[in-house]
């Protein structure tokens, strides 16, 4: 589209140059260019696909001169065909303008219904081929489309495909009490109803009503998976727990049915035409109705490719002293927000388009939803109660962090709803930015009881967001939080934040941005790019400082008037490692550390001689990741053996890695996350450093780099589980591959069981204040105040893990119910030899029926 | 997941004008070559998981001080590795990052490739990352059909970016001029000096 508008810009910026400047015209001795006539199907194209965009039209005006175009050129068949498709296209991928696309088909239908029944016909082709792919959301918007073209149809018109859809919603209600898909098509009739009602057909009130009374039942029984989706744990925070979308819808349109359904947030042009039209003209009656096409919703329906989850409203914009968004009672709440949703979903390819649409959100809906523009709060303060209406830029903001909050996962990748509300503040920052402001007021103040996965999207959106705008922030708000303890959430997020700030840019840069009272969080060490090495200890040392050690996250055992111990050995394997010796040059070095050791008496004496190779390594590799990378390559199969050798050990390779890195844990994760890829050390290798070895009581819990860390080492087994699951059930697989893939398959499913069990058990013990350290602390009831905040911190680590294993161990037995089964012997043809030396792995629907 | 063969708003994961120009000038330039690249070009990308990474913050070496970081702050000369993965990983798992290097002083030199395991992350970081801030400055991407051995050396005369050597504007955040315009604009001081 935005080719359109560049082409045309181009066109009114020649006329504008020649009539406004007469002095560059004496000059400007090209031949005056011909006058371009625009082909009309080019013209009707741009008039569609910006129809309802300007403020300065009248849609109403627009609608029925598209219409009058197509249908009074009715033999053109480009034309016809732009209009048809671009239609179409507009209700699939934009469908804030599904009310102004319909009317257009109305009006065209009325002058020509020969053209209204092929743009009928080709919806209805689109609307049987997504039904049977069980492509839901766009099931669901031509569904509306076609609900707003209510009064074209003869008899009761839509309403007996939804009868149909809710008879399939009950059979999958009755069938399992866990279904979700029967939901998915009871939110579809839901979501039809209004724009049917908001339509100019008339007298469906009873129809409306009784589908109502029907779904109710469905609507209104919570699911038993809405709490483990919830944006706040119920056990967290009861209050803020929010319902489910579709119980809250079902309640609405019940208060709209007693009201007359009103439905004022909807717009209506064919409405306002016919006001301002007057008797003579009214291109909105229709005159020849036809029957409603014939749509088959096989039973039982299929699952798409996308697995279903039910889903909470959330609203950043809750509880403020004065409303700036529909309340959760109001239809427009939902009404708003699911086409925000939509929009926002479908044109993840164009982030700018998308947010001009948001920022545009009051051209889609009736006049006076929406107060004007870039209103500040306080005028907002000032006008409450004079009318309801709402902030255009509250409500769209809201539907993007609904996006980013989105629980198991986002539809897209998080980075994508980070770059739409950049793009939101570039276009409109004096709208836009107070709005953030208060968003991120209400997820502050909430971050101790929300969903943990969450609080830590909401920390990675907070830095990567004011990266983008000079990292300007009004910290002195929360000076206060920081006499708080580093384990208080408040204080975590802090810390997590400015590290997370400093990764894309550099300590310096971030002091630069911070109150005064905040500079002792950014320590001298944190603004070095080579930590110190510790072998290299005073009077041996090159002449630099001894290390800070103070502020360090994790005890250094060094200090600075005595030397580490095997100084001398480390700087030695330090200089062969930067010299790129062989490993028969290290060894000695490596068995004189181990000899010192062992007659030490030290436990594992490998664990020193690990520590002094791995932090060799990362002095050495500490100019760049790829330095530290080649540095690993070159002694991966030392430390591979290392591993293999012994469990301490390999727990000292990560140990040595935090601990260079402890001031810049960014770096440090970094080098844990490539260890993995290179096996030197394994997942649970990693979740035992963590949660045995350094739990310090839980207080490692409340660390967002460690929460990262362990998340992105869960994320790597179940990927890969994935990855195993879609070569099982890849279609066209038969024996002996099957019986392999099976076994692989059965294996790695049980190690990765083996995983969330470990995880469980170490969380269970801190959220229970059972843990030994917990116990050990202070006066050992485990009651403390900060143990009441570590023991938090435990129960939401384990609310995170445990859905993360409800949704991988879902995942995988909905992908194995369609999978064939093992001992299938392929049939002798020889296509089928085809498809499997193809190898092509697709993943498998996420959730077979 | 629309099923369009067109959609309603341009996609920004598309290859960009300079990839497209850049392919077939070389069209015109080689008749022998006419052949393949008509296919080529754009076929090269269809499976392509790297990107180029252009506009990255570089301070080169023959400038003035006349810039908004601190000198003193290696990180300061350059938008370093770390940041870019930090940045990039958002967008999928990062396989390998190569920075662009001064062909004559191997340091950063404001460009980088980026590969991805998949060409989806690729794609995504064409449409979500692309024209977005890193280390403060606008950054470009664009899909590449994979780094050779070689490609990581600015082209420029003087060993940076070719792009670098003739630009007009003063760009503090990739050393103030270009290095050829500043040296013309140098020599026409110093002569007007000499009272030409």
């Amino acid at each position: 589209m935005a080719d359109y508008e560049r082409r045309n810009s181009g066109h009114r910026g020649v006329v504008v140059v020649v009539g406004a400047s007469a002095a560059i015209e004496d000059y400007d001795r090209r031949p005056q260019r011909r006058r371009y006539e625009e082909p009309l199907f080019v013209q009707v194209r741009r008039q569609l696909l910006t129809i309802a965009e300007s403020a300065a039209r009248r849609v109403e005006d627009d609608v029925v001169g598209i219409a009058k175009s197509v249908a009074e050129n009715y033999d053109d068949e480009e034309l016809r065909d732009t209009m048809i498709n671009i239609s179409l296209d507009l209700v699939l991928e934009q469908p804030m303008k599904i009310p102004f696309v319909a009317a257009t088909a109305l009006v065209a239908h009325n002058i020509k219904p020969e053209l209204g029944a092929e743009l009928l016909q080709k919806a209805v082709t689109a609307l049987q081929k997504y039904i049977d792919s069980g492509s839901w959301r766009e099931v669901k918007l031509l569904i509306r489309f076609l609900g707003c073209l209510q009064p074209l149809f003869e008899g009761d018109g839509i309403f007996p495909l939804l009868e149909e859809l809710f008879a399939r919603a009950v059979d999958l209600q009755t069938a399992s009490s866990e279904d979700l898909l029967g939901m998915e098509l009871v939110k579809i009739i839901l979501f039809t109803i209004p724009y049917v009602m908001s339509s100019s057909a008339t007298g469906f009130e009873a129809h409306a009503s009784a589908l109502l009374e029907k779904t109710d039942i469905i609507a209104s029984t919570p699911h038993a998976l809405v709490d483990l989706v919830n944006t706040f744990s119920p056990e967290e925070n009861e209050s803020a727990a929010g319902p489910s979308l579709i119980s809250v819808l079902q309640t609405q349109l019940q208060n709209e049915a007693s009201q007359g359904w009103e439905l004022k947030c909807l717009p209506r042009p064919w409405k306002d035409a016919l006001e301002a039209e007057g008797d003579e003209q009214k291109p909105f009656d229709v005159v020849t109705k036809v029957a409603f096409p014939q749509i088959n919703v096989p039973n039982p329906v299929p699952y798409g490719p996308r697995a279903l989850f039910p889903e909470v409203y959330l609203s950043v914009y809750a509880n403020q002293e004065v409303d700036t968004v529909p309340s959760i009672s109001d239809i427009a709440s939902s009404l708003l927000r699911d086409a925000l949703v939509d929009t926002i979903n479908l044109l993840d390819f164009n982030r700018v388009a998308t947010a001009k649409y948001l920022i545009d959100v009051d051209c889609y809906y009736t006049r006076h939803t929406f107060v004007k523009r870039a209103t500040p709060f306080d005028r907002m303060r000032d006008m409450a109660g004079d009318n309801k209406a709402w902030k255009p830029e509250d409500v769209a903001v809201d539907a993007v962090f609904s996006q980013l909050f989105q629980l198991p996962t986002s539809e897209h990748k998080l980075v994508y709803y980070h770059a739409l509300l950049t793009e939101c503040c570039k276009i409109a920052p004096a709208a836009i930015a107070p709005s953030l402001g208060r968003a991120i007021r209400f997820l502050y103040n909430n971050v101790e009881t929300m969903d943990l996965e969450l609080s830590n999207r909401f920390l990675d959106w907070f830095a990567h967001h004011l990266s983008n705008f000079g990292f300007t922030w009004k910290w002195s708000e929360w000076v206060e939080d920081l006499e708080r303890p580093a384990i208080h959430p408040k204080m975590a997020f802090i810390l997590g934040a400015l590290d997370k700030e400093i990764r894309l840019s550099f300590a310096q840069r971030i002091k630069g941005t911070l109150p005064e009272q905040y500079l002792p969080l950014i320590t001298e060490s944190k603004e070095k790019d080579t930590p110190e090495f510790k072998y290299l200890s005073e009077g041996m040392c090159d002449g630099s400082p001894p290390r800070l050690t103070t502020t360090s996250t994790f005890p250094v055992t060094n200090s600075s008037t005595t030397a580490t111990p095997y100084s001398k050995e480390g700087q030695e394997l330090m200089q062969l490692i930067r010299k790129k010796a062989g490993d028969d040059e290290l060894q000695p070095v490596i068995a004189s550390i181990e000899e010192q050791a062992q007659s030490l008496g030290v436990d594992d004496p490998k664990v020193p001689s690990t520590d002094a190779l791995m932090t060799s390594i990362c002095f050495v590799g500490s100019k760049s990741l790829s330095h530290v990378l080649s540095c690993i390559e070159r002694n991966k199969d030392r430390l591979l053996a290392i591993g293999a050798a012994s469990e301490k050990a390999r727990c000292q390779i990560i140990t040595s890695v935090m601990e260079y890195w402890a001031d810049q844990p960014g770096i440090a994760i970094n080098i844990v996350d490539k260890l993995l890829n290179y096996t030197i050390i394994s997942p649970l290798s990693v979740l035992e450093w963590a949660l045995i070895e350094h739990i310090e009581a839980g207080a490692i819990l409340s660390k967002s780099h460690i929460y990262e860390m362990i998340s992105a080492t869960v994320g790597k087994v179940t990927n890969r589980m994935r990855q195993i699951v879609a070569a099982r059930t890849q279609k066209g697989l038969y024996e002996p591959q099957l019986s392999v893939l099976d076994e692989t398959l059965s294996r790695e499913r049980v190690g990765m069981q083996a995983l969330f069990k470990f995880i469980e058990d170490s969380l269970v013990s801190v959220a229970a204040g059972s843990n030994d350290e917990l116990m050990e602390r202070g006066n050992g009831s485990g009651d403390m105040p900060e143990d009441l905040i570590l023991r938090q911190w435990g129960r939401r680590w384990l609310r995170v893990f445990r859905r993360k294993a409800a949704v991988e161990e879902a995942f995988i037995s909905d992908a194995l119910l369609n999978a064939t089964p093992v001992g299938t012997i392929a049939p002798v043809q020889e296509e089928v030899v085809d498809t499997v030396a193809d190898g092509d792995i697709h993943i498998a629907d996420a959730d077979g029926p | 997941m629309s099923l369009l063969a067109v959609n309603t708003v341009d996609r920004l994961d598309r290859p960009s004008a300079y990839y497209v120009g850049k392919n077939k000038r070389r069209r015109h330039n080689d008749r022998e070559e006419e052949e393949r690249e008509r296919v080529d070009p754009m076929a090269k990308l269809h499976h392509a998981t790297t990107l180029y990474v252009g506009n990255l913050y570089v301070l080169n070496g023959i400038l003035s001080p006349a810039v908004d970081k601190p000198l003193t702050h290696p990180r300061s000369f350059y938008t370093t590795e770390e940041q870019i993965h930090e940045l990039f990983a958002k967008c999928g798992e990062i396989k390998r990052l190569v920075m662009g290097l001064d062909r004559f002083n191997k340091t950063p030199c404001g460009f980088c490739f980026v590969e991805y395991y998949t060409h989806q992350d690729a794609l995504d970081c064409l449409k979500y990352v692309g024209g977005t801030k890193l280390d403060e400055r606008i950054i470009r991407t664009d899909l590449d059909p994979g780094f050779e051995e070689g490609r990581q050396y600015g082209r420029g005369k003087s060993g940076g970016q070719v792009r670098d050597e003739y630009r007009e504007e003063y760009d503090p955040g990739r050393g103030g001029y270009g290095r050829a315009y500043d040296e013309q604009r140098q020599r026409e001081e110093e002569q007007y000096g000499e009272g030409r």
